[in-house]
């Protein structure tokens, strides 16, 4: 998708009509486009609005049925303010991170060690539709990631199913015997996700599980098969 | 005004009650686990919540567990819930259509008949418009929905209400993607300016 394009999706994805695709595209575009932003919460707005016009009141006894659940169902933590995107210094701050943070991840990735926390769970067929999954949660958070590498990557976490969708795009070959890998960085230290087959050349396309609740994702390249420990620089980072 | 909006920023500041916003005031005691503030937001919202889901899933009894489903998925997301994103009932109708969606979707790809539908279903357009005005609170929204044009009204209801992604639509309206994608921009343009949704 060039990025022209990307503003006109504001309105098919307030209405919940784009594929998972380009629904983890825009989100990582949208909360920071000065545009898309509040076309978006203009356009999801207008159609509660519509949609109030067709109210049908639910069966009595669902009120009690939801009452005695959420008794049981814990609550997610609010988000810090920290993470409250700042538009006017987003941009500019993301810049400078990235650099810092470039360095910090090849740090922690080779001084600490790392223990496999990716499982795989995904095959070509299923994809589409455990991906679809994973961007339906309203928790998911995207993070397009940057860096030195050729191509892009982009991976959407969702905090409630521990499920991470992992795409890239463009990417370079990695070389015989290589591959891409994956690597989730908490308050632990780095861990890795040996998930990056290349399965199609260029493309990564990947839904994984992952424990814990990571600040941060790096790539690396590494020995196919993957590595519990990096042995190669930081190729992309991000923030989650 | 400056004193209002001061007024509201005291009011954020110190997470006391916002008269202006009961809604939001009960989101964010619910936020912090009060189940009675929930059950005061549960009956400001189902009817919305319940309509939509029905809309978009169609069968009764499985839209009665979306619609349960999107209540807990309300509850478990009230701590984050931020104003500055859009109304409570707007979140809230979000939270709730994707559920909708999700189940639809996920219907569909397990029986695999989106070519028989693409080929045999017919469109239904005046559907939505009817209950619309059937409904007390429908006129203001009758009348913004017939502003738009055929085209763009029927891209916007199959998407939002027939759960179809734009790509889809075009298929039913038969017309080109690029075509579909600028008639449903154009219709909720319209639509919002005509409802007069602050932008």
């Amino acid at each position: 998708m060039s990025g022209t394009d990307i503003h006109q999706l504001a309105a098919a994805y307030a209405l919940d009509a784009v594929d998972e695709r380009e629904r983890a595209d825009f989100e990582a575009h949208y909360p920071t486009c000065a545009i898309c932003r509040p076309e978006v919460a203009g356009f999801r707005e207008t159609i509660s609005q519509v949609a109030a016009s067709l109210a049908v009141a639910p069966p009595l006894a669902m009120k009690a049925k939801v009452m005695t659940e959420i008794g049981s169902t814990r609550q997610l933590s609010p988000l810090l303010p920290d993470s409250v995107v700042d538009l006017a210094t987003h941009r500019r701050s993301r810049q400078r991170m990235t650099r810092v943070l470039s360095v910090a991840a090849a740090l922690l990735l080779l001084a600490v060690g790392a223990f496999v926390v990716g499982r795989h769970s995904s095959n070509a067929n299923g994809f589409a539709d455990q991906a679809a999954a994973v961007f339906a949660k309203p928790d998911t958070l995207s993070t397009t990631l940057t860096g030195t590498g050729q191509g892009s990557f982009k991976v959407a976490w969702s905090p409630s199913t521990s499920k991470v969708v992992v795409l890239g795009d463009g990417l370079a070959d990695p070389g015989p015997g290589k591959a891409y890998e994956l690597w989730l960085v908490d308050s632990n230290g780095a861990h890795a996700v040996r998930l990056l087959d290349k399965a199609d050349g260029k493309k990564v396309r990947r839904v994984v599980t992952v424990d814990g609740h990571p600040t941060q994702w790096a790539v690396t390249v590494e020995p196919e098969g993957g590595v519990d420990l990096a042995t190669g620089p930081v190729i992309f980072t991000g923030a989650v | 005004m400056l004193r209002n909006a001061l007024r509201r920023r005291l009011a954020d500041d110190l997470d006391v009650d916002d008269p202006k916003d009961p809604l939001g005031t009960l989101l964010s005691r619910a936020g912090r686990g009060d189940q009675s503030a929930f059950a005061e937001l549960y009956d400001s919202l189902a009817p919305l919540l319940h309509g939509v889901v029905l809309k978009v899933v169609r069968d009764p009894a499985q839209s009665e567990e979306v619609t349960q489903e999107a209540f807990i998925e309300l509850w478990r997301l009230a701590p984050r819930y931020d104003a500055s994103r859009g109304s409570v009932r707007s979140w809230a109708t979000t939270v709730a259509h994707r559920r909708a969606i999700d189940r639809v979707r996920s219907e569909q790809s397990s029986r695999d008949r989106t070519e028989r539908e693409a080929q045999n279903r017919p469109i239904q357009s005046g559907d939505v418009a009817e209950q619309v005005v059937a409904n007390i609170d429908g006129t203001r929204v009758r009348k913004a929905l017939e502003r738009l044009t055929e085209i763009q009204r029927q891209a916007v209801e199959l998407a939002y209400f027939g759960g179809h992604s734009y790509r889809e639509v075009a298929v039913l309206l038969g017309v080109a993607e690029g075509t579909i994608k600028t008639r449903i921009r154009d219709g909720m343009i319209r639509l919002r300016d005509e409802l007069g949704v602050a932008t």
